[in-house]
């Protein structure tokens, strides 16, 4: 493979969107890749609004190709694109999408010497003024999950493998299967590929200059949102039958969470209405519907975001009962965990008083799928197997002990002694040691969280007197 | 008697402090590593304060915070998200108006902050001499530019404009900057849906008891932890919540996505205040998010007399009033009344009661009228603000 200017192939599939998928083609023209290089394939997934016409007298100084085929889906159309595609590269691309004009070459350079992986890049909102609730949810939604991945420090599940603006090698997608054409329109295929590149040790790269800009704001509203809530429940039914020890990392096992408040009574009536009176549940579904409107023109945004999140918890379930039928079956698929067995549960164990840097190059060489995290003879903690998500790296380690050990870690540093070269560190401890060990009981020391959060209450309300 | 500001280092406490005959108490600002981590208040006796009894306060009041900032350190972690990108360069800019004394001060400030290219700023609007100008041109960094409609929003957004970088940061002519400042406040502008970026401001000095009410009724801080705000955790209408314009920075792209400073708003206009609040709420409402961040540091002198701050407080009751008028009318956002309310409920009312029954750390009676009374004039004087900015036009 010419690792220094390689061929690639890219990938639109296309479901009746022809203006949106010709300002795709038009930003691809400009690249500051060598175009000779690049061929670009458009699967026309059922098209009837003139796609194939439109693209007949597209002129492109890139070779392109189109392809026909009955509506199958997304899933299928990328597989039939990459059947036919030529390239040693595949960068897949939304029809909704805009490219800036590093985008191949910003791919081409974060597989270049680094052989078997995926390349992610950004396709955040396009920005513009004043959005409408909608938009503004969806935006922060994307937003925040590319924020997130643009952390050295992030580690990857299954749910970051985006499909809008993603690449790899020809020969990886080969031998992995491609998507499974089986979610057909319900979406979802993305993560379930996922899963797959996870389980096979497929590293996750995201690059941050492999910028497109997402024209979402064109197709997104209520109605479709809803809709693709209940497509989810589809797709998340299907990844749970394929994958079962992502079941209880699945929405479908929290439904409590799309409801601010009243979480368990909520989830019963959205279940109820879902699996038992779905007629009933879409009769109260449209005026709620027409509620958020009134809502929205009144601004008034608690509300709005209070009773968006029950509906589309409440299309979520629609589509779970609709893919399992009974509330036995949904019992059944979350409770019957056969493959609990399956988890890659290989753990390690690091000592961080051997310092922070070999503990991170441990993980880097061991790469466990969890960890027991001690400093000298104190249990900090244990960062558990995590279905769905990659393996353990040394950059992981200081957030991950940063956010969720931070206590038990000062309580080790504090009991232990440290021997890092920390200016007055050892007063520090000392003070630690006695504002935390002395204002409790001698005998509770091991609940370190429960006392150190009393001290800190107490002071929020002394500084709001000053 | 007054109280006295400290700014202390944790990791450089004093075995003691004294020379502090003057005043009874003093106003401690904790930082560990530069950055604040809290606050506190201790009684001066004789003068002095021993170190024992100043670590022990410290460690009570900077809770879990002082710890958590050590363990950042500890593992050799920012405590902003985004420490890994290059930051961007940006501006500053000082809005003036015939308080010469003051900008000297704050543009010594503006001198002690690292040169990482950034460009100075003093917008000098509508003055009455050329005083300003003959002290800009002692520092020879500083750009001057003369702005002679009145109005703070007239002279911020003509900054707005002006400006060389995309990130500009807003300091009053009255407060001085920590030296890092702006470097706390640009690194948080990694994320492109952040507009503005706000920071803590401490006083300067309370040296008098109209600067300890207005420490005690209205003070600038927002609390010792980095908070990002948009509109779907924060009501836009109660945008007061994020910060002030005394300490704040704005993507200039702003002016794209939210529109200008409403120029009916704020001082050198009937309004008096609240041109900062309103754009907040614009850019929370339009989906956008304002992070606050205490590690950028600013100190506010607050006026000195009784009269000044009853004026003050009259002007923050006009200006909150105004902007909530705005937001009503043009913006169409029902929810200000609800703010409204909430606000009188939660914080005049119980200021009102302490006040009457001459309660510890209580503002006088006639300074919390001065503020209602401002909140009845409020929205009128936004519409003849607004109707004479049209005439002007």
């Amino acid at each position: 493979m010419n690792r220094d200017m390689p061929t690639i192939s890219i990938i639109i599939p296309t479901h009746n969107r022809s203006a949106s998928l010709l300002r795709t083609l038009d930003a691809l023209r400009v690249q500051t890749y060598p175009l000779q290089q690049v061929e670009v394939l458009v699967v026309a997934d059922g098209c009837s609004d003139g796609t194939v016409e439109g693209l007949r007298h597209y002129t492109a100084p890139f070779a392109l190709y189109f392809i026909e085929q009955t509506n199958q889906g997304a899933a299928a159309a990328r597989n039939h694109g990459a059947a036919y595609a030529k390239g040693q590269l595949l960068l897949f691309l939304d029809d909704d999408v805009e490219p800036t004009p590093p985008l191949i070459k910003s791919h081409v350079r974060a597989h270049q010497n680094r052989p078997s992986r995926v390349v992610i890049g950004p396709y955040p909102p396009v920005l513009q003024g004043r959005a409408d609730f909608i938009n503004i949810f969806m935006r922060t939604w994307s937003e925040t999950k590319f924020l997130a991945m643009r952390q050295p420090s992030h580690r990857y599940t299954y749910r970051d493998l985006l499909s809008g603006n993603l690449s790899l090698e020809a020969e990886l997608f080969t031998r992995l299967g491609g998507f499974d054409p089986a979610f057909r329109s319900c979406g979802g295929e993305d993560y379930e590929f996922g899963v797959r590149l996870i389980k096979a040790g497929v590293p996750f790269t995201f690059a941050s200059d492999a910028l497109c800009y997402h024209y979402n704001h064109e197709t997104t509203d209520l109605d479709r949102l809803f809709e693709r809530m209940r497509r989810e429940g589809h797709s998340d039914v299907l990844i749970g039958l394929r994958h079962p020890e992502l079941r209880p990392t699945l929405p479908i096992a929290h439904i409590e969470a799309y409801c601010a408040s009243l979480r368990y009574i909520m989830r019963t009536l959205a279940l109820t209405l879902a699996f038992r009176l779905p007629k009933a549940g879409d009769l109260l579904a449209i005026p709620l519907r027409r509620v958020l409107d009134l809502l929205e023109r009144i601004r008034l945004r608690g509300p709005w975001l209070w009773l968006c999140r029950g509906l589309r918890g409440y299309w979520y379930c629609r589509g779970v009962a609709e893919e399992l039928g009974t509330p036995k079956a949904l019992n059944g698929f979350l409770r019957n965990n056969p493959n609990c067995a399956n988890i890659d549960a290989t753990e390690s164990e690091i000592d961080l008083h051997d310092g922070l840097e070999v503990a991170e190059k441990r993980l880097d060489e061991e790469r466990p799928a969890g960890v027991r995290i001690r400093y000298r003879q104190q249990s900090v903690g244990r960062i558990p197997p995590q279905p769905g998500a990659e393996r353990l790296r040394g950059v992981h380690l200081r957030r991950i002990l940063a956010t969720e050990f931070a206590k038990p870690l000062l309580k080790a540093l504090a009991v232990e002694g440290t021997t890092n070269e920390f200016i007055n560190a050892d007063h520090l401890l000392a003070d630690f040691k006695r504002a935390v060990l002395c204002s409790t009981h001698a005998g509770d020391v091991t609940d370190h969280a429960l006392y150190l959060e009393r001290p800190n209450k107490k002071h929020i309300q002394k500084n709001q007197l000053i | 008697m007054a109280t006295a500001v400290l700014d202390l280092e944790f990791e450089k406490l004093p075995p003691e402090i004294n020379g502090l005959d003057r005043y009874s108490q003093a106003l401690i600002l904790i930082r560990l590593r530069r950055q604040p981590v809290g606050q506190t208040l201790l009684p001066i006796i004789d003068g002095r304060i021993s170190g024992f009894e100043i670590r022990d306060a410290l460690i009570d009041a900077a809770g879990w915070n002082l710890w958590e900032r050590w363990i950042y350190n500890y593992l050799g972690l920012d405590s902003a998200q985004f420490s890994n990108s290059k930051f961007p360069t940006a501006t500053v800019a000082v809005c003036t108006r015939d308080r010469p004394e003051e900008l000297k001060r704050c543009l010594e400030a503006l001198m002690r902050l690292p040169d990482d290219g950034q460009e100075l700023l003093v917008v000098d609007n509508c003055p009455s001499n050329e005083a300003t100008r003959r002290i800009v041109t002692n520092y020879g960094r500083v750009r001057y530019l003369r702005e002679d409609r009145p109005g703070l929003n007239v002279a911020r957004n003509r900054a707005l404009r002006e400006s060389q970088h995309d990130i500009i940061a807003f300091t009053d002519d009255d407060a001085a900057p920590d030296p890092d400042w702006l470097r706390a406040l640009v690194r948080n502008f990694d994320d492109p849906l952040v507009l503005c970026v706000t920071g803590l401001t401490m006083p300067l000095e309370l040296e008098t008891d109209a600067q300890e009410w207005f420490e005690c009724h209205s003070p600038f801080g927002r609390g010792f932890r980095r908070t990002v705000f948009h509109s779907f955790n924060l009501n836009p209408m109660a945008a007061g919540q994020v910060g002030a314009g005394v300490n704040m920075a704005l993507r200039r792209n702003v002016l794209e996505f939210i529109g200008q400073f409403d120029e009916s708003l704020d001082v050198g206009t009937p309004t008096r205040s609240g041109g900062d609040n309103e754009l907040f709420a614009r850019i929370l409402a339009a989906g956008y998010r304002i992070i606050y961040d205490p590690a950028a540091l600013s100190w506010h002198r607050h006026k000195r007399t009784r009269k000044e701050v009853r004026q003050t407080f009259y002007g923050y009751g006009v200006g909150v009033y105004a902007s909530l008028t705005r937001s009503l009318l043009i913006e169409g956002e029902l929810s200000t009344l609800k703010i409204a309310l909430s606000w009188f409920c939660n914080s005049q009312l119980p200021a009102l009661i302490r006040s009457l029954f001459r309660r510890s750390r209580s503002v006088p009676l006639d300074l919390l009228l001065a503020e209602l009374c401002g909140c009845a004039v409020g929205p009128w004087a936004y519409l003849s603000s607004r109707k004479r900015l049209r005439t002007k036009e």
